[in-house]
């Protein structure tokens, strides 16, 4: 048995897993998520996909809400961003999809400056404030500019084809989701390792302490609030295609909670914890549906004509459970099984 | 010219509204330090509740205010004592992110309670039209006007004088030497959740006298908004100003621009703010000694 975990070289420190079993799990887990898609019926694959596009926009949270501490209310603006920028880049302009890729991550990036610019100066809250306005003052935005956006009658978009390969189908698509699902969780945890992510981790945890030790608050939480954005972006192009349909309508502002439950749930700042919130808060309301059903036909009426409504409040009381009894989130609670499975019957 | 009077007095109807909302973020702000995410949904109920004593019990005026402000008061107790307090200590973020999720829980429980359609809260006063030198204003707007301006001059009198008041605002100033001298914090906070919800429940009934209830109310929360940050976050009387101040703004930006500007002018004003002057016009300005 270990008795300690022992680092003696600095890349041992760093490394993204010291675990054979973790990397060979990794592994298993990556095969039958490419085999899913072929397996699963299509309820349950268009359930992976949107638990994969989640995936993403709530990894863009997480670097800024979970590693930098900076509160964002308003992150469904930059999906909203992101969506259009495809949508018109690639449906109205005849662009390739892979620049309608770039063009939302861009774009996002570039909306997330100037609301990042005036209001990452300050500390507190005003982030979220911040954010919550600009998530309104979009949805205006792309109403008031009709010319580019189509205002209110939204734009259709197709499932694309990239590199002459056609993901047209509903498999192929949630194929795609995971490629980018993978590429962006390889970003996040390499992001974390670096010293990028580790004078975030810093402004999270005292930013005075941050500063003393020559971490330049306002451009490292920019750094944190635009790569967010960017992430988001790209996770906002995938939903539009996914809707098959971009409007402002789309994207509520009840996905921002979503998100926002998911890294509580799961454990704020860490990876791990965003991949089990994402399945946990997506499935949550199928398993209590379900549950409803079970119930009788009297409650489930009730709450078939409020789905949204019921989410919302799903999603509310989860997130004041967490935060009060398990402020760790699921990842603390698998850290303590896992401890638990090791030194059982030792207490540690 | 009589255009831009128009707008100034609807404007200054409307921002009254929103000047007794920002109150109600200032006082649980300067109390406690949290930003109160779910003013607005809290608004939308106590309206909720008045127009249910409406059609159930009784239309008659003074007891449907009375009662919606007992609602209120009781509201902001429940909600402090039970989903508040047990984050006292806790980290910021958990404080404001439980105002977040009670704001969604609150606003879908309306569905749930009540229904989704709009309703007329008529107490067969209010909505007659009162005419003044060519204004025209419904009664409710001019009760609201006078509502803010006498709880300005009330919350006044009340941190200067009285006992709670200079309490709450030494609990603000620094909660530990308040604890020392004897301050219990726990009941200054609960006295601000339930004046914060009294307000701007207020706030509330008036909006849907004036029009009408919808489970779309809770916007008035994020309408409320701008003015608390234009006011100043810690500033309950400069809130109460501000809201005026947006409720103008607002109006002319929606009169003489677009009219999509009307919803946006006010966040709009909130960024600007925060790049010029982010302590507000009447705020304290926060200095940080390390």
């Amino acid at each position: 048995m270990r008795s300690g975990d022992f680092k003696e070289t600095y890349s041992g420190l760093i490394v993204l897993s010291d675990s054979t079993w973790v990397w060979i799990w990794s592994a298993l887990l990556a095969a039958a998520l490419v085999c899913a898609p072929f397996v699963l019926n299509a309820y349950a694959l268009s359930l992976l996909t949107l638990v994969l596009i989640t995936l993403i926009g709530a990894l863009g949270l997480n670097i800024l809400t979970g590693l930098t501490g900076l509160i964002s209310l308003g992150h469904v603006g930059f999906l909203v961003v992101g969506a259009y920028a495809y949508a018109i880049a690639v449906t109205k302009h005849g662009l390739p999809p892979l620049a309608g890729f770039a063009a939302s991550g861009l774009v996002a990036a570039l909306a997330s400056v100037i609301v990042g610019v005036p209001s990452l100066r300050l500390r507190g809250l005003y982030l979220a404030i911040t954010t919550l306005a600009f998530s309104f003052i979009i949805n205006n935005v792309i109403l008031e500019a009709a010319a580019v956006t189509d205002g209110a009658r939204g734009i259709s978009v197709l499932r694309p084809t990239i590199l002459g390969i056609d993901f047209d189908s509903d498999a192929a698509f949630a194929l795609l989701c995971l490629a980018v699902t993978v590429l962006t969780l390889f970003a996040c945890l390499n992001i974390r390792r670096s010293r990028i992510g580790r004078a975030l981790v810093a402004i999270r945890d005292n930013d005075t302490a941050a500063r003393t030790m020559g971490v330049n608050l306002v451009t490292f939480k920019l750094y944190a609030f635009v790569t967010s954005a960017f992430i988001t972006g790209i996770a906002g192009a995938l939903l539009g295609i996914y809707l098959s349909f971009v409007s402002v309508e789309g994207f509520p502002f009840l996905l921002s909670i979503e998100a926002l439950a998911i890294l509580i749930v799961g454990g704020l700042g860490s990876v791990l914890g965003v991949v089990l919130g994402t399945v946990f808060i997506i499935l949550l309301p199928e398993v209590v549906q379900t549950v409803l059903h079970f119930a009788g036909s009297g409650v489930e009426a009730l709450f078939a004509n409020g789905v949204h409504e019921l989410k919302a409040m799903l999603y509310g009381v989860v997130i004041i459970l967490f935060l009060r009894f398990e402020p760790r989130g699921l990842v603390g609670i698998w850290h303590d099984v896992k401890r638990l499975w090791v030194h059982w019957p030792l207490r540690f | 010219m009589s255009f831009l009077i128009d707008l100034t007095v609807s404007g200054l109807a409307i921002g009254a509204l929103y000047g007794l909302i920002a109150m109600g973020f200032a006082v649980i702000y300067k109390a406690t330090g949290l930003v109160n995410f779910a003013q607005g949904e809290m608004t939308m109920i106590v309206a909720y509740l008045a127009w249910t004593i409406a059609t159930t019990l009784t239309g008659n005026v003074f007891v449907v205010v009375a009662g919606a402000v007992i609602g209120a008061a009781v509201l902001g107790l429940a909600i402090e004592r039970i989903v508040m307090r047990p984050m006292l200590g806790e980290p910021l973020f958990a404080g404001v992110m439980v105002t977040v999720a009670l704001a969604v829980i609150l606003r879908s429980s309306i569905t749930f309670i009540w229904d989704a359609y709009p309703h007329a809260l008529d107490l067969g006063v209010g909505r007659d039209v009162l005419r003044a030198g060519g204004l025209s204003l419904r009664g409710a707007q001019v009760a609201a006007i006078v509502t803010l301006l006498g709880l300005l001059a009330g919350f006044y009198v009340f941190f200067r004088f009285s006992k709670f008041g200079i309490a709450m605002r030494a609990v603000a100033a620094d909660d530990r030497a308040a604890l020392l001298m004897g301050v219990s914090a726990a009941r200054i906070h609960a006295l601000a959740w339930a004046a914060s919800s009294v307000i701007a429940g207020i706030g509330g009934v008036l909006f849907a006298m004036v029009y009408d209830l919808s489970p779309a109310m809770f916007a008035l929360g994020l309408k409320g908004f701008p003015a608390t940050i234009l006011g100043g976050l810690d500033s309950v009387l400069g809130s109460g100003v501000a809201g005026l101040i947006i409720g103008v703004t607002e109006n002319l930006a929606g009169g003489y621009l677009t009219p999509g500007m009307k919803d946006i002018a006010g966040f709009l004003m909130i960024i600007v703010v925060l790049m010029v002057r982010p302590f507000g016009l009447f705020g304290e300005r926060e200095i940080v000694r390390v």
